[in-house]
């Protein structure tokens, strides 16, 4: 028998690895999670409400004007945070639209945490558990389509709700950090090792020990190249930057991605929200320009590339005695695709009413989130059946696609 | 044998020719490797199929055994252990003070905090944690330290907390950790962090603006004592919220400051203003508190939400996911819960019911450790000398658990899965850490394999035995010793078994 050298050992490694991937991966969804129930109101300004106005009158954003501190005109009644003008174009292009008052209807808490939970989970109500996230059972759903360990990626260090359940999920923060740091720098005999002792637990252990070995194998491959970005794409410099370049070099790489989940955190804003600038505003910068330079970046994959950004409620139409805004309801999501009806606001008009059965007031919930989510699966990555996704949910249309 | 602090200086004084222009650190390493943190000459392991009941004691109780700890359980009996661990001040932990007490922030009243740098501040602070957990001999004091600093989670990134968190961490954490519950809670509501992290301190009611700030009010109830199903409404957030209006704190400095009132609260301080109280009459929970409390009003707010019922539930249930099992028997729950009830909320008295149950034992081996013990047990395991410098505080963040970091206010989960992503990082440390490769880090690899009589002369079945055993409390079953049998018996073997599946749970 041919002895097999490291090299031939690394070129097989290679071989089987390639990253051909040609179904399952066609087309990645990034879900971006505005942490803390990012006040939308100020971010997608109902300039021509004049409820608006009153109810905010030192927090709320001016309508559109010269002033650099004013909205960016979107439409007739709808403006953009100044922070976030670097999107205003690709609403204008028409790929990109927002769905105003989205939220958990039944959601009498306020609770970050039982709010994430539900919007995470996808499930109505936590007595009501469908069991994994969303997006888990999105991919659990299309288990037999090609899975691979990069199926879902999350980018940072803890495993978001959204993705519990799927076949494998992956926490990075960066593409060039995984590997196994061996002593002797001979990965293979340790990884060989630890294969053996993940392969024969039984548990979810040894099945995530397995999973991050196959992922071990499969980045080996697109390790040691430096990454230049296309379209001289400058990311932000910060966690939330250098999460959505990793975004784009897996996208670019073909390794098979279908969902990745990543964070930006900071909307509490319970006080001093500030307006045009301040607390708020610098985070509406970031995630402007976050998304600005990845939409350059990935300009030749944009038709298999969409982008979804997401909060957990949004805040009162009233600021608090602290120049900030308590826990809401409804928020604005916003889509970015090629696959979409884009350049619209939807969602009826006035989008303003403060609603308050037994729980926080803030705006009124037009649709229910899980109608929202449905939606973007079934247009951006073809779910036709999203029952099994949303079980014992009907969801209604919305009109993003 | 303890050692005092008179024997540590003796040993200092012995060994300090040797070391002389090396600095502090190198000082404090010899001299206290010289005294109680080395390792024994001699080490036995388990000899049972099955995890080692003083073993399991040690791998919950504290954070995983030092060379040498399974032994002296054993020696002193489990139930002798526990006592004397539930009375820290009995124990002697001069070799820890020598290397975690000696950062100067450490002791700071929040106004001097910011005399220093934020990165110095979080530095001290990360580093005592760590250093504590690893070499403290009152290692059931330190793992109610981190159960509680998850339970009333600060973030140091929000805010003011920086300059706040140490004074939370020594006056609220550490001064509470086995004392009652309800003086735990009643000194985090006004802690000076928590009063900036939760907003307690815009939480005001003024004519223009007579809506209070619920942030503090929620977190209260659902995540410090009720819990989240615990029975109350938006209006008992409400009207907690309404209870604590007017407790605040100061954060500008003396000559900032725009109001001038009959007494200026320095920088830092908490502080009740009555002109921002609302003083009308509340509910909360059914019980009525009078109009007129004033900042008494707070104690009743604190009393009524400890005594709840559902309180005593949900800290039983908390503690037991942390100590037993997240699937703890009903009938441990209820009766750690009727423990609470009965001593009014004695930590103690917990930790007593929780330890001393058949349930307890009966649950080995089935937590999955966060990165935090996981990172410490480690350490510990192989007699690590260290000074939390930070090469070694970056993989808790790689893992996930980057201290006093948590931005949410739920702490750090007690769930297994969503750890489970990060398992590369833990394996990297563990290899790296066998190695001998993170910077600032050194082993007793050698002097290990010595006291286990694992030398280079044994085979590398035994070295493995005897190494499994040291570091997991059972004997190695066949797949077990097969797995890495081919490996180079030094460093790799020792990384590959700190990162096996029986290493990763406790």
């Amino acid at each position: 028998m041919p002895s097999i050298t490291r090299r031939a050992l690394l070129s097989q490694l290679l071989l089987t690895t390639a990253p051909v991937v040609e179904d399952a991966g066609k087309h990645t969804l990034v879900c971006v999670f505005l942490r803390g129930g990012a006040d939308t109101l100020n971010l997608l300004v109902p300039y021509a409400d004049d409820a608006y106005y009153k109810a905010r009158a030192s927090l709320a954003i001016a309508a559109p004007s010269n002033d650099s501190k004013s909205a960016v005109r979107l439409n007739d009644h709808y403006g953009l945070h100044p922070m976030l003008k670097p999107l205003a174009d690709k609403f204008h292009d028409g790929r990109l639209s927002f769905v105003q008052g989205v939220g958990i209807r039944d959601n009498s808490s306020g609770s970050h945490f039982e709010s994430q939970d539900l919007m995470e989970h996808g499930d109505a109500s936590l007595d009501n558990s469908a069991g994994g996230g969303w997006l888990g059972r999105f991919l659990h759903a299309r288990a037999g389509k090609n899975i691979t360990p990069l199926s879902a990626v999350a980018i940072g260090t803890k495993l978001p709700e959204s993705l519990r359940g799927a076949p494998s999920v992956s926490v990075m923060q960066s593409l060039d950090d995984i590997g196994i740091k061996a002593p002797s720098n001979k990965p293979e005999a340790a990884a060989a090792a630890l294969a053996k002792l993940y392969g024969a637990d039984v548990t979810l252990l040894g099945e995530r020990g397995r999973e991050t070995l196959d992922l071990f194998h499969r980045v080996s491959a697109l390790q040691h190249n430096d990454y230049h970005s296309a379209n001289d794409a400058t990311y932000p410099k910060d966690e939330f930057g250098s999460g959505l370049r990793e975004i784009a070099r897996l996208i670019k790489a073909g390794v098979g991605l279908e969902v990745a989940c990543i964070d930006l955190g900071g909307w509490d804003t319970h006080f001093l929200q500030g307006t045009a600038e301040g607390t708020q505003a610098g985070r509406a910068k970031l995630l402007a320009d976050g998304l600005a330079a990845f939409d350059a970046d990935i300009k030749a994959e944009r038709d298999n590339v969409s982008v979804f950004v997401m909060t957990e409620f949004g805040r009162r139409l009233y600021e608090n005695s602290s120049l900030g805004t308590d826990h809401g309801r409804g928020f604005a999501s916003m889509l970015l695709s090629n696959k979409i009806k884009g350049g619209r606001v939807v969602g009826s008009w006035p989008a303003l009413a403060e609603e308050a059965s037994d729980g926080p007031g803030g705006m009124q919930i037009h649709y229910d989130y899980r109608s929202v989510f449905s939606e973007v699966l079934r247009g951006t990555m073809g779910l036709a059946k999203t029952g099994s996704v949303f079980p014992n949910f009907k969801p209604e249309s919305v009109g993003l696609v | 044998m303890k050692t005092t602090r008179r024997q540590v200086f003796q040993a200092a004084a012995l060994s300090s020719g040797a070391v002389a222009l090396s600095g502090c650190e190198r000082v404090i390493s010899t001299i206290t490797s010289a005294t109680e943190v080395g390792v024994p000459d001699h080490l036995k392991g388990s000899e049972s199929m099955e995890i080692d009941p003083e073993f399991h004691l040690l791998s919950r109780a504290a954070f995983g055994p030092w060379p040498g700890d399974l032994q002296h359980v054993k020696d002193m009996g489990r139930e002798s252990w526990i006592e004397e661990q539930l009375n820290p001040d009995s124990i002697s932990d001069a070799a820890c003070d020598f290397r975690a007490e000696r950062f100067n922030t450490l002791f700071v009243r929040p106004a001097e905090a910011y005399n220093f740098k934020k990165p110095l501040l979080r530095d001290e602070l990360t580093r005592h944690a760590l250093l504590c957990a690893v070499y403290s001999q009152r290692q059931l004091y330190e793992v109610m330290v981190e159960f509680w600093t998850d339970h009333l989670n600060i973030d140091l990134n929000k805010g003011d907390c920086i300059y706040f968190k140490t004074a939370d961490d020594r006056e609220v954490i550490r001064k509470h950790a086995l004392g009652n519950f309800r003086d735990l809670i009643r000194a985090s509501a006004t802690s000076p962090a928590m009063l900036v992290y939760l907003d307690g301190r815009s939480n005001k009611v003024t004519k223009t603006k007579p809506v209070p700030n619920e942030n503090y009010g929620r977190e209260l109830l659902e995540l410090h004592t009720l819990g989240v199903n615990g029975g109350y409404t938006q209006n008992d957030v409400r009207e907690a919220a309404r209870c604590l209006t007017g407790w605040t704190v100061n954060l500008l400095k003396n000559s900032e400051g725009k109001v001038k009132q009959l007494f200026q609260p320095s920088r830092g301080e908490s502080f009740f203003n009555p002109e921002h109280h609302d003083d009308g009459s509340k509910i909360v929970l059914g019980k009525t508190i009078p109009a007129g409390g004033g900042e008494a009003d707070l104690e009743q707010l604190i009393d009524i939400v400890c005594e709840h019922p559902s309180t005593a539930k949900f800290i039983a249930k908390k503690m037991c996911s942390h100590f037993v099992s997240h699937d703890t028997p009903d009938s441990l729950l209820q009766r750690v819960a009727d423990e609470f009830t009965k001593t009014k909320g004695d930590i103690k008295s917990l930790l007593r019911a929780i330890l001393k149950s058949d349930e307890f034992y009966a649950s080995r081996g089935q937590l999955l450790k966060r990165p935090f013990r996981y990172v410490v047990s480690s350490l510990r395991a192989v007699a690590a000398d260290t000074h939390a410098h930070q090469p070694l505080v970056d993989w808790l963040h790689r893992m996930g658990q980057g201290l006093f970091q948590y931005p949410t206010p739920d702490g750090y989960t007690y769930e297994e899965a969503p750890w489970m992503g990060t398992l590369l990082w833990r394996w990297n440390f563990a290899l790296t850490l066998a190695g001998g490769k993170i910077p600032t880090v050194q082993i007793a690899a050698n002097k290990l394999r010595k006291a286990l009589d694992a030398g280079h002369d044994k085979s590398a079945d035994e070295v493995t035995t005897k190494l499994f055993a040291h570091f997991t409390g059972r004997q190695a079953r066949p797949h077990e010793l097969e797995a890495v049998r081919g490996l180079n018996k030094d460093a790799e073997a020792l990384g590959v078994l700190l990162a096996s599946p029986a290493f990763q749970r406790c």
